[in-house]
């Protein structure tokens, strides 16, 4: 029962940590909180439907359609919706990002409907047994393919130039640029490793439930920017923690019997986590400088 | 002579670094004191140890004799200590007459439902914070720009604003962190004049700044600080041929 | 008076003008806690509904009068503002906006669960003790409240407090308690405008207080021009009335809308009156008329 639900929990968290890295790597590089990415993980699931039932391809062919796809949007979101706002008020590329969100969100629902759309059974329900622990072939595939793209995403940052450069962004973006670092491709890139993940998770969540809706960003997103938070908001070892985390927290109380509460598990785990550890669980400390 | 401010034995650590490390001070009620040292000595530190920014990791901190080492910032300020930022930090986007009115905060009392209800004590409080505004205005010769916005004003008149603002406060001792700063010749010795105006009225001054010549001309004590250590302390004339300071501040530019 | 007023407006207009009214008070009630304060919330929603809710069940369920039902929901909702902030207003900036985000999801939740709020079916039944009149007095009531909390020695703090937290502290002000007011005032408008809402639409249901409204309302006030009372006013009036201007775009309303956020915030990011002093603005445009230009003879 224990190892069933540790890995049912894993497995929806591996799902919040692929959403949750867009914002924290955002976040990292320019302070803002994206909340269009959740918009950007559901033209994803939309986009591996629409490739698998309109132009019958197979489930990875698909999966690379939903991240090139969500790539552009989220890239051109970023330079139409937020770029121009860059050295604005504070609160000026938020409201800016909840325009981008609303907007997807109602341009999604004319396309595909507002009810809910089931995807397709790309993989079989084969189920294997491990002990007392059944897992199915789909969260195998999830599993699986959640962490290469996160090894991935280390790989990149810690060996590639560009990733170099996004961590240097991070660190102090002033002075990465005085340094000659072009930022603006920088975020681009930022955006495009951030929507690429985005996108895999809606077609892995597509996969798992079988249902995909135009609104499901948005829960999904706040989620997984709760697991963000968690990690410590910039931090993308932490993004991928947070997720897991989260993932566990819920299963967890949904098994407990809180089912009724399953959204409110993720806040209250936010909250307290903000309340005693600000800076998260691998954030770093932050100096109050007078 | 009596006591205003007394450090005692006060240490500080961020992390591993000790940036202010076991300072014996005292400070003379009515006197101008300036503290000096090399960048990173941790001058401004001091100042944000005794306005209670920061509480100390060791030793004590009397103001009156009375311990104020884990007191709130606005607390401390209550009991009459005010002070001006290196790095200006003035209310932006309000006029320069609101910044100083916020100064006498603490001076003044009415809650919201004063506020909403406009009682005659209320409108007699207003009328009083104007006033003392307006004083505090005409000493630092800003009387003019009243309702402009401070993030308006020149770098000049910012940290004479700054000034303004803190002896709104009515404080009993004044820290100034670099108040002559960015400031030309002239201006300067304005600003001393200032300074000896405030202390004659009763107000002992606590001073960082790098200008040596405004110091030495203004102080009536100087401390030397240097890696959060004291060097010495003594009349200007004395620190200036200290070999310890000299070295301090010349030292590394020799090799 | 209002049914002298259905002589001239239809009463669907009446009721959008009831809500525009409705949400001025909500929308100025979070300017104070963020454009006055300068303390972020998306959670502004959350203390709408506990006002609706508390004055609804009061006077569903209990038979209480109107009036003192509305106020007994402002009054808990600033309670709950109080005792929330507490130990959420020692954070800042955007962690203090994402706490309220959590915070206003966790009170849907609890409503949902709840027995006496209906569940997630919602509440019904509820009389219409709302009215236009009785709101437009709500709003002059709370416009002139806050002109006169704004320009005394607490506003000033609130100010001082928005613009350098630890200079304002500094320079004398408890920067907790002052926080704390301005959270319960702020969540008092809130929880004023639920109950008038509750009695306005005559339903609630916990999903219309979730976050999607909490970000309505900071829209309404960061494209008035955060901190202004007319700016906020104005924001809200045309972004409520936006989506009935734009009906004749049928399905692709919310999609403009979405747009022009964008657009607005591209164009004015600090709103649209962010920055304006109206009553300099005025007196210096009379003082243009009255002494001429030379070019202009």
């Amino acid at each position: 029962m224990f190892w069933q639900q540790l890995i049912n929990g894993i497995t929806l968290g591996a799902t919040y940590a692929l959403i949750a890295l867009g914002y924290t790597m955002v976040y990292g590089i320019i302070q803002l909180i994206n909340f269009a990415h959740g918009e950007i993980y559901m033209i994803g699931a939309f986009v591996g439907v629409m490739a698998v039932i309109v132009f019958k391809v197979n489930i990875f062919i698909a999966l690379l359609m939903a991240i090139a796809v969500c790539i552009l949007i989220g890239v051109s979101v970023e330079r139409i919706a937020y770029k121009p706002l860059r050295r604005s008020t504070r609160l000026a590329p938020l409201i800016s990002a909840i325009g981008v969100s609303i907007f997807l969100q109602t341009l999604m629902t004319l396309i595909a409907g507002p009810q809910a759309v089931g995807f397709p059974q790309v993989i079989d329900d084969q189920l294997y047994h491990i002990g007392s622990v059944t897992v199915s072939k789909v969260q195998l595939i999830i599993l699986f393919l959640a962490s290469v793209m996160m090894v991935g995403l280390q790989l990149i940052i810690k060996y590639v130039r560009i990733g170099k450069a996004m961590r240097a962004a991070s660190e102090d973006y002033d002075t990465a640029s005085l340094m000659g670092i072009d930022v603006n491709r920088v975020i681009s890139f930022t955006f495009a490793i951030g929507s690429a993940l985005a996108a895999a998770g809606g077609v892995m969540v597509g996969m798992y439930f079988n249902s995909i809706h135009p609104l499901m960003g948005v829960m999904a997103g706040l989620k997984a920017f709760c697991a963000a938070v968690l990690g410590g908001i910039g931090s993308i070892p932490g993004a991928m923690l947070g997720g897991l985390f989260l993932g566990v927290a819920e299963v967890a109380g949904v098994a407990l019997g809180y089912g009724g509460y399953r959204d409110a598990i993720a806040f209250t785990l936010l909250i307290l986590v903000l309340l005693f550890k600000p800076t998260g669980l691998l954030g770093r400390p932050i100096q109050r400088k007078v | 002579m009596p006591e205003l401010l007394k450090l005692d034995n006060v240490s500080i650590n961020f992390g591993g670094l000790t940036a202010v490390d076991g300072l014996n001070m005292t400070l003379t009620k009515g006197n101008i004191r300036a503290l000096i040292g090399p960048n990173g000595a941790g001058k401004s530190t001091i100042f944000n140890l005794v306005t209670g920014i920061y509480a100390p990791s060791m030793g004590k901190i009397f103001f009156q004799d009375q311990i104020i080492n884990k007191l709130s910032p606005h607390i401390i300020t209550s009991m009459g200590i005010a002070r001006t930022f290196q790095n200006i930090r003035l209310f932006s986007n309000l006029s320069v007459i609101d910044n100083v009115k916020i100064g006498h905060h603490c001076r003044s009392g009415g809650s919201f439902i004063g506020a909403l209800l406009r009682t005659l004590a209320t409108k007699k409080e207003e009328a009083l914070i104007q006033k003392r505004a307006l004083d505090c205005l005409a000493l630092m010769e800003l009387t003019d720009k009243a309702e402009e916005l401070a993030g308006n004003l020149s770098y000049g008149e910012q940290r004479r604003l700054e000034i303004a603002r803190a002896l709104a406060t009515k404080p009993a001792l004044l820290c100034l962190d670099e108040p002559a700063a960015g400031m030309n010749p002239i201006e300067k010795e304005k600003l001393a004049n200032i300074i000896r105006k405030i202390k004659h009225m009763g107000i002992t001054i606590f001073l960082v700044e790098h200008d040596m010549k405004f110091v030495m001309n203004l102080a009536e004590r100087v401390t030397v600080l240097d890696y959060g250590k004291k060097i010495t302390s003594g009349t200007p004339a004395e620190v200036q041929h200290n070999p310890a300071v000299i070295e301090a501040y010349l030292g590394k530019e020799v090799i | 008076m209002d049914s002298l007023l259905t002589n001239f407006i239809s009463p669907y207009y009446i009721k959008v003008f009831t809500l525009v009214g409705i949400y001025i008070i909500i929308a100025l009630g979070l300017n104070f806690i963020s454009g006055v304060t300068g303390q972020l919330s998306f959670g502004h929603a959350a203390f709408v509904s506990i006002g609706a809710y508390t004055a609804a069940i009061l006077t569903t369920r209990w038979q209480l009068p109107f009036l003192p039902s509305l106020l007994a929901g402002g009054l808990l909702a600033a309670v709950v503002g109080i005792l929330f902030g507490f130990p959420i207003l020692r954070l800042t900036g955007d962690y203090l906006g994402i706490a309220t985000l959590g915070f206003g999801e966790i009170v849907i939740v609890i409503f949902q669960n709840m027995e006496i709020t209906g569940g997630t079916i919602g509440l019904s039944g509820i009389a219409k003790h709302s009215s236009f009149t009785l709101v437009v007095i709500i709003v002059i009531f709370t416009i002139w409240s806050m002109y006169r909390m704004q320009s005394s020695r607490f506003g000033r703090a609130l100010m001082a407090i928005r613009e350098d937290e630890i200079a304002a502290n500094v320079m004398g002000i408890n920067t907790t308690a002052y926080k704390i007011q301005s959270f319960g005032i702020g969540s008092f408008f809130a929880g004023i405008g639920g109950g008038l809402y509750a009695h306005t639409i005559q339903y609630l249901n916990p999903t219309d207080f979730g976050f999607a409204r909490s970000f309505d309302y900071l829209t309404f006030v960061v494209l008035g021009g955060l901190g202004s009372i007319p700016g906020t006013v104005l924001g809200t009036t045309i972004l409520t009335l936006a989506p009935e201007f734009l009906r004749f775009v049928a399905e692709y309303r919310m999609m403009i809308y979405g747009a022009l956020m964008v657009i607005m915030m591209i164009f004015r990011p600090r709103g649209l009156l962010g920055g304006v002093n109206l009553t300099k603005t005025i007196r210096t445009l009379k003082k243009q008329k009255k002494t001429p230009l030379p070019g202009d003879v």
